[in-house]
């Protein structure tokens, strides 16, 4: 055991939602089947997420009993900048996927996350951004023939005009 | 004499003995990236193979089987992103040694000790395999279930310092489990009407977001403190290092084999198992489980790579598949003209020899491919957070979608990265969640088939466990 | 060289509108049913022979859960080109009666329904009964204590227990499975009793003599298995509901262009002819059928019309299939 454990930033509203989270959960298991039979589908749903809850409510018992701890922020310490940011560029990421492609958005995803964490180059970014997804592409796509949403390059027929030249 | 001359099938042909390796060389790759797996590429190669004769065909498969159950340590070690469900345990510890510069330690004893496992596997598929499929084709629902519920046990051995955020993690791993449309009764469960969860969530997208995305953010956190310089020393390990490890590694081997054997469980319930077992036996490990245990390492490796030969054994002497690769495999065995079932060792002995002897093949090849070249992967490690994050979290984006090509699934992995975020920083062990979506289908199915089968009377089932295989087979455990 | 210079065309970002003929690029095959099933095995294995014909891959992949309609939906927001198309089995048809979605194979075209399996009663070896009447007598006398392998609602088993029940009542206890391989896996084991299957996988351990075979459920026998009558031989009430059985086929999306859906017809046509994929269906105890345009279409509606009211009539399906436009045969 770590000696007299603080409570961090935002621990007692993560540990509020997970109750809170945990309850609906449980409603919608008993949503299922309710109390049919042992063997109904929402059995095993029902007491696991009964579980959920009773851990839940220890564990913010458990939260309520520490001390704040004060030497840390939340803005330092739990969400700084970075992890937001690197958040929401996956996020975007996986919206641009489909409309624009799997080439272009990785390669911009790179462009930008290399040039924003390490503030290096923009030729280094390009570099490694475009050697990177041009490897993955070369597994994924030639030769474990796993299809990436196409979108405005066509791959398709970039592919069938390489395997025509053999 | 036949037998001897059926071994020597993959060992006296030059091209099979190639094919064997190029499969095990390939099968180390896609084991070690996450979003491709086995399944997917031993799926693939039977369109690829289809003109070829059967030999060539298997020898290509078992190779890429056999690699890839051990590439799937490397990214465990390496960036804690398992490259496949059976070394989510390997990264456990393994991940921990690296931080300390020891990856290139962490993977030479996962190399030798996948070996022994795997060679210990297939000595049971070609001793015992009939005596081994006859145990395990008598596992009834109850006994799967009393399984499942030993496997959920491990989530005490798992939680790290709060046993109750353990618990309540391993519960939200069966609950994530059930997500979707319930196969035995066509019930949606959890699906609160979107239509994209009727196929349940993932199980991969959950691992990568939860290992993976996870620990790019929380690394995000020290992005510019330089990285780990790894030890080029020490890599392969000392004849008295493995001899110290040999007894444990033999019993998780046995562990393995037999989960393995089980139609239905493979190698990612044998290494957690396994990992367990390690846990209880060792009474004073060097370096604590969790912080870099070697104990941790040799425990699941050798379990997983045990289980290959292990799922063998019902495949060749029943014609079921112990895995979703052998099921792939009997498919392929009907494409090339044969009948994989309990006829198949009657009518041709040769095809399980062979197996038998390209499996040992393949294993030998592994051993050699994995033990060289460590020196190069080390250095990923030590390439600079600020472009290794970025490229993780490409590749974990292109896994996750890769898996059921869904865009649904990048959302999932996103979404379990950002819980495994905060889990991570409240103290919540990520692993316990893992295990329940691993262990959740065992569970609640088998439960609901042995209460159905006593027709809803829990009194009779519970007899019932008294008497079950699997209680006498593992009661020496305890 | 030609190719090399359109090739270089199209990397450099000038792709001109198309104007190959099709196909002009890989086409995408999406299976409904996982990695060694039989609908994957089965496309896996026809699908080279027709790669052979059309001149282009067929990138194939499992996209499963939710009985098939996750992969089925995912073919169906494809656009209606022909490069998409999906590998499936029976189900779809009867995803409306059982509330499973919206879609099904009405929204598809056919472009080969390739085989039909054989439904069989298989029973552990050595149960108290070897005929088809016999395991009815035995079930009247002991109700309930039976226990029926099943796949959940609407597979194979489901079915086949309601044609049964159709005719005569039984009180037996069905123990779900998620597939007939597990479910025949646990009968071998002795976790239950009774288990209708498809004959492909029970045909070994029948001939191995580790399972018991009842009765081919079809009306008539079967020449893998020549000892075994065929239901319609002891009750030849059932004679009205057979034959029945799951089937394969292949589709592409409603509104795609007839030049190219005859293209399709035609190499899965000859696919479906090779010897290789005919001794394999025939190994694996299929009925090949090979069906394209108005007839494969008039199967299917047949095929949905029977299923969907037996399984109304059982009470397994939740919507009336009058409901969807399907009418009683």
């Amino acid at each position: 055991m770590e000696p007299t454990p603080k409570r961090r930033p935002g621990e007692l509203v993560f540990n509020i939602a997970i109750m809170l989270a945990s309850f609906g959960l449980l409603y919608s298991a008993y949503g299922i089947s309710g109390f049919e039979a042992l063997s109904a589908p929402g059995a095993v749903p029902m007491a696991t997420t009964a579980i959920m809850v009773v851990c839940a409510v220890v564990i913010l018992r458990q939260t309520l009993r520490k001390g704040a701890d004060t030497s840390q922020t939340m803005a330092a310490d739990i969400l700084p900048l970075i992890v937001i940011v690197t958040i929401a560029m996956i996020a975007a990421y996986a919206v641009l996927l489909r409309p624009l492609g799997f080439l272009p958005t990785s390669v911009l995803f790179l462009l930008v996350m290399v040039r924003f964490l390490s503030r290096r180059g923009w030729g280094f970014c390009l570099a490694v951004s475009v050697g990177t997804v041009f490897v993955i592409w070369i597994i994924f796509r030639l030769i474990f023939a796993v299809l990436m949403p196409q979108g405005i390059i066509p791959e398709g027929r970039i592919v069938s005009a390489i395997t025509s030249l053999f | 004499m036949d037998i001897l001359s059926n071994l020597l099938i993959p060992i006296v042909n030059l091209d099979l003995l190639m094919l064997i390796a190029v499969g095990t060389f390939a099968g180390i790759y896609v084991g070690a990236i996450p979003g491709l797996s086995v399944t997917m590429a031993v799926s693939i190669l039977i369109s690829f193979t289809f003109s070829w004769e059967v030999y060539p065909a298997l020898a290509l498969m078992i190779g890429i089987y056999m690699g890839g159950v051990y590439g799937g340590s490397r990214t465990a070690i390496l960036l804690n992103i398992p490259g496949a469900p059976s070394a989510i345990a390997t990264a456990l510890d393994g991940f921990p040694m690296a931080q300390h510069g020891r990856a290139g330690e962490a993977i030479g004893i996962v190399t030798v000790v996948s070996f022994i496992g795997g060679f210990i596997g297939i000595f049971a598929l070609g001793a015992f395999a009939p005596l081994l499929s006859d145990f395990a084709i008598g596992f009834q629902p109850r006994d799967f279930m009393l399984l499942a519920i030993m496997g959920i046990l491990l989530v005490g051995s798992l939680s790290g310092d709060s046993l109750v955020k353990g618990i309540f993690a391993g519960a939200l791993g069966i609950g994530v489990g059930a997500v979707g449309m319930d196969p035995l009764t066509i019930q949606d469960r959890f699906v609160f009407g979107i239509s994209e969860l009727r196929g349940g969530i993932s199980f991969v997208a959950v691992m990568i977001g939860l290992f993976g995305v996870s620990e790019a953010l929380i690394q995000l956190h020290s992005i510019h403190t330089p990285a780990v310089r790894q030890k080029i020393t020490g890599i392969i390990p000392s004849w008295s290092k493995v001899r110290k490890h040999l007894p444990l590694g033999l019993q998780t081997s046995t562990i393995g084999t037999i989960v393995g054997a089980l139609p239905g469980t493979g190698g990612d319930i044998a290494a957690l198992m396994a990992y367990d077992h390690a846990k209880r036996v060792t009474r004073n490990p060097e370096t604590p489980f969790g912080k870099g245990a070697i104990e941790g390492l040799v425990a699941p490796e050798t379990a997983n790579n045990a289980a290959v030969g292990g799922a063998f054994i019902p495949m060749l002497t029943l014609g079921i598949p112990g895995d979703a690769v052998t099921a792939i495999m009997i498919g392929a065995l009907f494409i090339h003209g044969l009948n994989p079932g309990p006829m198949l060792m009657i009518e041709q002995p040769d095809m399980f020899w062979f197996i038998v002897s390209s499996l040992a093949l393949a294993n030998v090849f592994m051993l050699i491919f994995g033990l060289t070249g460590i020196r190069l992967f080390v250095r990923i490690v030590e390439l600079p957070r600020t472009v290794l994050l970025p490229v993780i979290m490409v590749l974990s984006i292109v896994g996750a979608y890769a898996v059921n090509n869904s865009l649904t699934d990048v959302y999932w992995m996103l979404g379990f990265g950002v819980l495994g975020y905060f889990m991570r920083l409240y103290g919540y062990p990520l692993a316990p969640i893992i295990l329940g979506v691993i262990l959740s289908r065992l569970l609640d199915d088998n439960w609901r088939r042995a209460i159905i089968s006593e027709r809803e009377d829990f009194g009779a089932m519970m007899m019932g466990i008294f008497t079950s295989r699997c209680r006498c087979a593992c009661s020496w455990r305890w | 060289m030609r190719h090399f210079v359109y090739g270089a065309a199209v990397v450099l970002g000038l792709a001109m509108p198309a104007m190959a003929e099709y196909p002009e690029r890989d086409i995408q095959g999406i299976i409904q049913w996982g990695a060694g099933g039989s609908t994957d095995t089965v496309s896996r294995s026809v699908t080279p022979h027709a790669e052979a014909v059309l001149g282009a891959k067929v990138i194939l992949q499992n996209v499963t859960g939710g009985v098939g309609a996750i992969g089925l939906n995912q073919a169906d927001r494809a656009d209606a080109d022909g490069y998409t198309l999906l590998f499936g089995a029976e189900n779809p048809l009867l995803y409306k009666v059982m509330g499973l979605g919206e879609k099904d194979y009405a929204d598809f075209v056919p472009i080969n329904v390739i085989a039909r399996g054989i439904p069989i009663l298989v029973a552990q070896p050595d149960a108290p009964f070897d005929t088809f009447p016999e395991m009815i007598a035995y079930i009247n006398e002991n109700p309930g204590e039976v226990r029926f392998g099943s796949t959940g609602p609407g597979g194979l088993p489901s079915v086949v227990t309601a044609m049964i029940n159709d005719k005569t009542p039984i009180d037996v206890t069905a123990v779900p499975y998620d597939g007939d391989g597990p479910a025949l896996t646990a009968l071998q084991g002795g976790a239950i009793d009774v288990m209708p299957a498809v004959l492909g996988a029970a045909l070994e351990p029948v001939r191995a003599g580790n399972l018991k075979a009842i009765a081919i459920f079809d009306s008539e026998g079967v020449e893998q298995l020549p000892d075994v009558p065929a239901i319609t031989d002891t009750n030849p009430e059932f004679a009205d509901l057979l034959p029945w059985g799951p089937f394969f086929g292949i589709f592409a999306k409603a509104g795609t262009p007839d030049d190219v859906v005859a293209k399709l017809t035609d190499a899965y046509g000859q696919a479906t002819q090779n010897a290789d994929f005919l001794s394999m269906m025939e190994g694996r105890g299929f009925r090949m059928l090979s069906l394209t345009g108005a007839e494969a279409q008039e199967f299917l509606d047949g095929w949905q019309s029977q299923t969907a009211w037996i399984l109304y009539d059982a009470e397994i399906a939740k919507n009336s299939p009058e409901d969807f436009g399907i009418s009683r045969p």
